[in-house]
């Protein structure tokens, strides 16, 4: 008996004396830690918004957009925190926005792409390709941004994402309007468009009567099969259910979802475009 | 249910401990002799990788999150593991001494098996819910085992094949692992949670 | 040759004929998985060298006091205290190294380096001396780590002192389109198979 009492003492001595040390270390680092945190977060933010004064958080499901204000409470911009499915993983990135809605910078926090080949998101050369876009421009793979090849998933996962956050920020935060399209406007009739997938482009025959969009069918497309079931028909169901685009694309085929809107999207822009022309071209017969 | 089916899938194929993620390297290496070892091995870390899992869990969450000392949880944890191991030891012998016969000499082993303590870090850090983590144990582990059993299974082969002198031994076995990585690669991405 | 000082004795036997990562296989998992850059490698060695002279010398000075049937958990108690203290330094004053070893600052724990030093040496030989195999021990677990992502990196990412922008030195120029599977698990065990059979080589040949 004597000795249990012996033993366990000696234990209980070893972890009360360790858990005191760790108790009173803790109480150093752990200031530090959250003062350096903060510390390099106002850096980041001081390196695109010299002027800014204070900034408030709002929050959106993951991720978190800081508005900032100059001393006389003018918002200078958009510092944005967002989480992103990637290859393998979620990526998070800054994404800083100037009041006008034009991108001064990008800054991956974390993410857990191949080494080697999806980390290429983290290069200088990479990033720099977004710097100056705005949310007027297209930020679409194959026109004004890259999609490096190896890193196929990475890069449009990014591409995709900026586009949408950009897009989501100037509509929200800036008071623009966004260039979405009116489809009560669209004149009846089936239109095609295309765009880019996970895998290929994926081409799309929408059908519109009366403003509203009644069918819309795949024509072309070289996607995962066992992926993009997820994605089809359910995406166009509910874009016809919804009668917008803003439709939530957070199913086992992103991409694939993605890309169906955004050729969907290609089909009724472009197309409105054309039947201006074609008008006039009525007109003169 | 469908992040469960993902959990079981991911940490098996796409995430396997041993071929992606290098955790338990060591008993890996030391027990894939012999293919009896190696499902020994494999058993005993199932059940106590799940069981630590469990008690980690419930620790953390009731103990050290509600006390703010989730900074004491790598001294925590590892106690745990360390005591379960012997309190599973001494029940099995106890209960069942043919099970304690089979499994009895790689419970010691497992308390510095890295793959546990990783395993009740990664469910604390993933925010995993209890049942999640029960069952992101149980993947996790069986991944291990199938590493370890095909492991076994290619060694067992090569006892009998010419190998380069300079070779023979750990290092040959791991480039063998290097190419079951390889293999695994092929997963790698299909599916995230 | 011959040395004589034990102290001397005990710190080359950990670098060269013990050593944990070519001779022993000890210690593999953070091995393998913090080996992509070499800064990893070098800060891992480091953080662990650390963890294993703080543990022997307490374990040492300890080894009256610890009854034999409870030393065990007194020891991984130990061990775990230093290993926390690691993470939270690196945590504050090294955040970019902390965030790139990930979960592998707390498995040092369960490093079986640490334990088997503990166990073999610490508790049982004087504190001198456990200090000396433990900077010896050290530097041998630091020494394969920096070697492995030496190979690794310069293959796998054609860069030395990467992957921070600033530092990193592209070895063969821009165009130079490096062997990715060299930074993928897959790669570091084939790496390491073939440096362990090259180290076989050179320790048979000078009869070490």
């Amino acid at each position: 008996m004597r000795e249990v009492i012996r033993l366990s003492l000696t234990l209980a001595v070893v972890g009360i004396i360790s858990a005191s040390m760790l108790t009173s270390i803790h109480g150093v680092t752990a200031p530090i830690i959250a003062e350096r945190q903060e510390a390099e977060y106002r850096q980041a933010l001081e390196l695109y918004f010299s002027d800014f004064d204070r900034f408030e958080t709002e929050q959106l499901d993951d991720d978190y957009f800081d508005l900032l204000y100059n001393s006389s409470g003018k918002l200078i911009g958009i510092m944005s925190t967002i989480q992103q499915q990637g290859y393998d993983g979620y990526i998070t990135y800054n994404l800083a926005v100037d009041s006008e809605g034009t991108i001064l910078g990008l800054l991956i926090v974390s993410h857990t792409e191949t080494p080697g080949l999806g980390d290429v998101i983290t290069t200088a050369v990479y990033q720099e390709q977004f710097v100056g876009k705005s949310f007027k421009d297209p930020i679409t793979a194959g026109e004004d941004v890259d999609i490096v090849s190896g890193a196929t998933v990475s890069t449009s996962a990014m591409i995709n994402s900026i586009r949408r956050v950009i897009g989501f920020i100037a509509v929200n935060y800036l008071g623009q309007e966004s260039e979405t399209i009116d489809i009560t406007q669209v004149p009846n009739g089936t239109y095609q468009g295309s765009a880019s997938g996970l895998c290929g482009p994926i081409t799309v025959q929408v059908k519109v009567t009366d403003g509203m969009i009644i069918s819309i069918e795949v024509l072309e497309q070289s996607e995962t099969p066992t992926y993009f079931i997820e994605s089809y028909p359910l995406i166009p169901d509910q874009i016809i259910a919804e009668q917008h685009f803003d439709i939530d694309t957070k199913t086992g085929a992103t991409m694939s979802a993605e890309g169906i809107i955004a050729a969907v999207r290609a089909a009724l822009s472009e197309k409105k475009e054309d039947q201006s022309g074609g008008e006039e071209d009525n007109e003169s017969e | 249910m469908e992040k469960l089916l993902s959990i079981i899938f991911i940490y098996i194929l796409v995430d396997n401990f041993v071929f992606q993620r290098f955790f338990g390297i060591c008993p890996f290496l030391g027990v894939s002799r012999k293919m009896e070892t190696a499902i020994g091995m494999s058993m005993a870390v199932v059940f106590v990788m799940t069981l630590a899992t469990l008690a980690t869990w419930l620790i953390y969450t009731f103990v050290l999150v509600p006390f703010n000392l989730s900074y004491l949880q790598i001294v925590t944890f590892i106690l745990v593991i360390a005591s379960l191991v012997q309190l599973v030891e001494i029940i099995l012998r106890k209960i069942s001494p043919t099970l304690y016969q089979g499994l009895g000499i790689f419970l010691p082993l497992i308390t510095t098996n890295c793959a546990v303590m990783a395993v009740v870090l990664l469910a604390v850090r993933q925010e995993f819910s209890l049942l999640e983590s029960v069952i992101f144990a149980l993947a996790a582990s069986l991944g291990f085992s199938m590493a370890l059993v095909i492991m076994a299974g290619i060694r067992e082969r090569q006892e009998l094949a010419k190998i380069p002198a300079a070779l023979k031994g750990s290092a040959v076995t791991l480039i063998t692992a290097g190419i079951l990585s390889l293999a695994f690669l092929g997963f790698k991405g299909m599916l995230t949670l | 040759m011959k040395v004589n000082n034990p102290y001397l004795q005990d710190l080359t036997q950990g670098i060269v004929k013990e050593n944990p990562t070519f001779r022993l296989l000890l210690g593999m998992c953070p091995l393998l998985g913090v080996t992509a850059y070499i800064v990893n490698g070098l800060g891992m060695g480091l953080a662990a060298t650390a963890v294993l002279i703080a543990s022997n010398l307490v374990i040492s000075m300890l080894r009256n006091f610890i009854p034999p049937q409870v030393r065990i958990p007194c020891f991984i108690v130990i061990i775990a205290t230093f290993v926390t203290i690691i993470e939270m330094v690196l945590q504050a004053f090294q955040p970019v190294l902390y965030e790139a070893l990930g979960v592998f600052v707390p498995l040092i724990v369960v490093n079986c380096i640490i334990l088997g030093r503990a166990e073999a040496f610490a508790s049982k030989k004087p504190v001198l001396r456990s200090l000396s195999d433990g900077i010896g021990m050290g530097i041998g677990f630091t020494l394969g780590l920096v070697i492995l992502a030496t190979v690794r990196e310069i293959i796998g990412q054609g860069t030395i002192f990467g992957p921070d922008p600033e530092s990193a030195i592209h070895l063969f120029g821009a165009n130079y389109e490096p062997m990715a599977l060299f930074a993928q698990p897959a790669g570091a065990f084939i790496a390491l198979g073939l440096l362990l059979g090259m180290v076989n080589v050179i320790f048979k040949r000078f009869n070490i």
